[in-house]
């Protein structure tokens, strides 16, 4: 039950295979989001950020001086029209 | 241009914005919500000084004043990214871009979630939405539900249910996991409990907590604690049952819960079902800080503040010129010391434009903060005033080393 459950929606990455990527490679979060593809999707890791830290904490000591899920603009979704927009 | 530019309408940047209006500054605040007010919006309780905590209300009187001010308020405009370029702070929305020299980011908080089976159902929602779908919208979130996560905010919004004529279940503790860990733990959620007993209305809290300051006791009464929960307004807090899963075809119809031991291991064959039509998570809440990483602020992860926290000194300044902090996105407090917080980063901003010396009003107003802080009513982790202590050493440090890379 517990295995299947979603934890990344964007990239439908469950809690089965982020634990066992975890234990299997002891890998910090960025690690473990690169290998899972977790907080990847189009909300930018907007929901699963904080779990994805917690699994990969449980297995790696966490780094408290730096954000280790990196963010990346744009941190909102953005339309392609207004994104390229052009004047006219 | 407008000289100061401020990220977000809650009561921090509404309180910097008036601040700095009043002082003849021209200000723009971007909101990328609907109304202004911030999480301030949902908030209603009443004080122990028997006054009722209105956020709707609070929201408009800090709105309407800072509009009498002069200030521009732009709603429904998201924030994308923020960089700087030369000595200009450029700030992108997903139509226009904007530019100062004086940035304040006040983005408050958001809430983290805890994964239980089910948990993507459509009728799960985090316990924040339920408070804003009825204090803000006056929407039900449905007529009976159950809370996960025993903490101050998802009592504090189970009290709000109870008075928007919205049944309440009960509020139980999440199954334990790698994610839910401390949440799932019953000795630790005591543990947290107790320091906030001051504000539980139940006398069995109250009373316990005078009981409970050894471990032993405090194990005993784990170890006693009723099954059945303890009622607070008449709502089950559950600290021996777990919510092992969320149910429903298509929808939530209810969720599996089972007894936990004090260590919070499930006791096999103890499942039963509770009926609910909507289902709460309340998970924490942590500093929503995605603009400072993006600028490049350094970060330090301070369990006492609720997450990462963009480092910052009492004065609301980052290490980065011209970028400010002010309300959650320092720390997880209540609302009054976020306006506390805004009005600090509004008079040194004004400070440092140069227009006139703040200097006494800043020391004052520091001061302010942390008399806020100690009369609190809600306080969201115990060791709030430890946190800002660390961040403060952080900060300290950070400047010492800079001052040796200069000298070397
Ligand atoms: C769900 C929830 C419930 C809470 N309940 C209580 C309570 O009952 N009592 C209490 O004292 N405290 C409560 N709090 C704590 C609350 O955060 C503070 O009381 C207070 O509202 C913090 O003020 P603030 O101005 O820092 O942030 P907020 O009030 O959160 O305001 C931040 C504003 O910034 C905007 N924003 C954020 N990012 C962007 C962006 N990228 N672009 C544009 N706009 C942006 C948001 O829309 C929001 O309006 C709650 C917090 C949450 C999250």
């Amino acid at each position: 039950m517990e295995k299947e459950m979603i934890i990344c929606r964007c990239e439908e990455i469950t809690y089965g295979k982020l634990v066992e990527t975890a234990n299997t490679y002891n890998c910090t979060s960025r690690e473990l989001k690169l290998r899972t593809r977790a907080g990847m999707g189009y909300c930018g890791g907007r929901t699963c950020r904080n779990m994805v830290d917690s699994i990969a904490y449980s297995s790696s000591e966490r780094i408290s001086t730096e954000i280790t899920l990196k963010y990346q603009p744009p941190i909102r979704p953005i339309s392609f029209g207004d994104l390229g927009a052009v004047e006219r | 241009m407008s000289k100061v530019i401020i990220i977000g309408a809650g009561p921090a940047g509404l309180s910097a914005a008036i601040t700095i209006a009043e002082n003849g500054l021209d200000v723009l605040v971007l909101d990328e919500y609907m109304i202004a007010g911030g999480r301030l919006l949902g908030q209603l309780y009443e004080e122990p000084n028997g006054n009722w905590w209105n956020g709707i209300k609070e929201s408009q009187k800090l709105y309407e004043k800072a509009v009498e001010l002069g200030v521009k308020i732009y709603l429904n405009t998201p924030v994308s990214n923020i960089e700087k370029i030369d000595d200009t702070w450029v700030i992108y929305t997903n139509t226009e871009t904007y530019t100062t020299s004086h940035l304040l980011l006040a983005t408050g908080a958001a809430e983290a979630p805890l994964p239980i089976p089910g948990w993507t159902l459509p009728g799960v929602m985090s316990v924040g939405a339920a408070q804003v779908m009825t204090n803000v919208h006056r929407v039900k979130p449905g007529y009976h539900g159950v809370i996960i996560g025993v903490n101050v905010l998802s009592s504090a919004i189970a009290m709000e249910l109870k008075l928007a004529g919205i049944g309440v279940e009960c509020i139980a503790l999440p199954k334990m996991n790698k994610v839910t860990k401390e949440s799932g733990n019953p000795m630790d959620v005591m543990n947290s409990l107790l320091h906030v007993s001051h504000m539980a209305p139940s006398t069995f809290v109250k009373l316990g907590s005078k009981l409970m300051k050894n471990e032993f006791m405090k194990k005993l009464g784990i170890s006693f604690f009723p099954k059945s929960g303890v009622k607070m307004w008449d709502i089950p807090i559950m600290l021996r049952k777990a919510v092992i899963e969320i149910y429903g075809d298509g929808k939530v119809e209810g969720v599996k819960v089972a007894t936990i031991s004090p260590t919070g291991e499930v006791i096999a064959g103890t499942e039963e079902k509770i009926g609910a039509d909507f289902v709460c998570i309340a998970g924490g809440l942590y500093p929503l800080a995605e603009l400072a990483a993006v600028a490049g602020c350094p970060f330090y992860h301070i369990e006492e503040l609720g997450g990462y926290i963009p480092l910052h000194n009492e004065r609301m300044e980052t290490t980065l010129d011209g970028l400010y902090v002010a309300g959650n996105i320092t720390g997880i407090e209540g609302a009054k010391v976020a306006i506390s917080q805004g009005i600090t980063a509004g008079l040194s901003i004004i400070h440092n434009y140069g227009l006139s010396n703040q200097e006494a009003a800043i020391q004052a107003a520091i001061h302010h903060i942390e008399q806020t802080r100690k009369e609190a009513f809600i306080q969201f982790h115990p060791a709030v005033k430890e946190g800002k202590q660390k961040l403060k050493q952080h900060w300290e440090n950070h400047r010492n080393s800079k001052k040796l890379e200069i000298l070397s």
